[in-house]
């Protein structure tokens, strides 16, 4: 087969597994699309009458709320893409089937849904805000736009590398899941990782979705005083490994992933 | 023409890879003869067909499908069992390029099926019968230049058996087969070669009737 035919196949697979997924995702049960959306603007909600309500009004700079938005889309832009697709070989298992779709391609295609609905979902999420009457300035455009990419490619890549992980070590899925929960603290979501001493806040910016969430945040506020260690190349650079690494572990092991 | 060269199979085992099932098939499946599979049980035959149709991959050795192959049809895999099947059935024909006469061929697999409303719920909820229906309807919606079918027509109650078979008929009058069957006079109705399976081996032969006679003959040895 020639590589015209093999890219057009390609698109193919990839766009059947696309509408395949959205259709779920959106309609796999009462009201999904609602609760898909609903979920993260109430769990953000809730943080910032919390935070409102113990009077912190400012963190480095920034309105708290917008604070707390901005970090906390960020962080799901990362965790929604990294969960779903870890968990897109499984679900799709039974379409494996048929030779032309390949586990990799089930990965992408969901990356790819959860960073467009992720995207809708954060541009609904700040329409709202203003509505209510929080004043966003997107004053660095690029850097928003490096954050929130960065963040979405590096959960690709951490769910290109875990959903072979977890096909060959079943075992795993428990670990990262482990892995994933304590995430959200360490990420300075909630509690900004600036007022952290060194050497503890050196060891903190490691996890490159602070970095990712330091950077969306400084992009939204000139005048932040972000954590002093944010790089964004940093962010990219560890997705592109992960990336990488995850397309060569799909290459070596997708035929695992598919027999039984 | 399927090429399959050197190929080697054996299964995971709970106690460690099991024996060899394939051991070095080398076989050249032209596009316009429909051939029929025989050995006994367990002879690799359902597996030699997996690995042409490319649910399954060899240990070693390659399959090289130079023409439109169908997936092995008369398994109940396919299908997954959250979607409806007519989610399960519009994935398929946009896999294999059908986005444009999408309307067409879904009425074709509908139709055919005969599952009713089913047709609109999950596929985890069907019978057996009913997936094996939608299936072989499936199968049946792409023109395909070779057909993989293992026992495809035993699928469905009396009355779908009927229609199956004369589907099946039309089709082969089309497109070339390779297929398994246990019954002989099914394999001598559509084919006119044969591949004989023998400990891990495989024997081409240009007459169904000289490869059903080599299996006889080792059954009786």
């Amino acid at each position: 087969m020639n590589i015209q035919q093999e890219i057009k196949n390609t698109t193919m697979v990839w766009k059947a597994l696309f509408l395949r997924e959205a259709l779920t995702r959106l309609f796999g049960r009462r009201f999904s699309w609602f609760w898909l959306f609903a979920e993260p603007i109430t769990h953000i909600a809730f943080f910032v009458l919390i935070f409102t309500f113990i009077r912190v009004r400012h963190i480095g700079g920034m309105e708290t709320a917008i604070w707390l938005m901005i970090g906390m889309s960020a962080f799901f832009m990362f965790k929604r893409t990294a969960t779903q697709s870890m968990n897109a070989v499984d679900s799709n298992q039974a379409l494996f089937y048929y030779r032309q779709v390949l586990p990799v391609d089930a990965v992408l295609t969901r990356a790819l849904l959860e960073g467009f609905l992720m995207t809708i979902e954060i541009i609904l999420l700040i329409t709202l805000a203003t509505l209510f009457g929080f004043n966003f300035s997107p004053a660095k455009p690029i850097t928003i736009l490096g954050a929130y990419c960065g963040l979405w490619f590096f959960g690709l890549g951490f769910g290109l590398v875990s959903s072979v992980v977890n096909g060959v070590i079943p075992e795993s899925a428990v670990a990262i899941k482990f892995l994933l929960t304590p995430l959200y603290f360490i990420s300075g979501v909630i509690l900004p990782i600036a007022s952290i001493q060194n050497p503890y806040r050196e060891w903190l910016m490691l996890n490159p979705v602070a970095h990712g969430i330091e950077a969306a945040r400084e992009g939204f506020a000139p005048y932040y005083h972000s954590v002093p260690e944010m790089s964004l190349g940093y962010l990219w650079i560890l997705g592109l490994i992960a990336f990488g690494f995850g397309l060569v572990l799909h290459r070596n092991y997708s035929v695992k992933l598919v027999t039984q | 023409m399927i090429i399959v060269k050197d190929v080697y199979k054996r299964y995971q085992t709970d106690h460690g890879p099991g024996d060899w099932v394939l051991e070095g098939v080398n076989l050249k499946i032209p596009k316009s003869v429909s051939v029929g599979l025989v050995g006994s049980n367990g002879a690799g035959k359902s597996t030699l067909l997996r690995i042409i149709g490319g649910v399954d991959y060899p240990n070693k050795g390659s399959v090289d499908r130079k023409c439109k192959v169908s997936w092995p049809m008369g398994y109940a895999g396919g299908l997954q069992g959250s979607l409806t099947g007519k989610q399960n059935a519009t994935f398929v024909c946009r896999i294999h390029g059908h986005e444009d006469d999408l309307e067409d061929r879904l009425r074709f697999i509908e139709d055919f099926a005969e599952i009713g409303e089913a047709f609109y719920e999950p596929v985890k909820t069907y019978s057996s019968g009913m997936r094996s229906r939608l299936l072989f309807a499936m199968s049946l919606a792409f023109n395909f230049d070779i057909y993989i079918s293992d026992e495809v027509t035993a699928a469905g109650d009396a009355a779908f058996k009927n229609k199956a078979a004369k589907a099946f008929k039309d089709l082969s009058n089309r497109s070339s087969m390779i297929m398994v069957s246990h019954g002989e006079g099914t394999l001598k109705e559509f084919c006119s070669a044969g591949i004989w399976l023998h400990h891990g081996k495989a024997y081409w032969f240009d007459k169904l009737d000289d490869a059903l006679k080599a299996y006889k003959e080792s059954l009786a040895a």
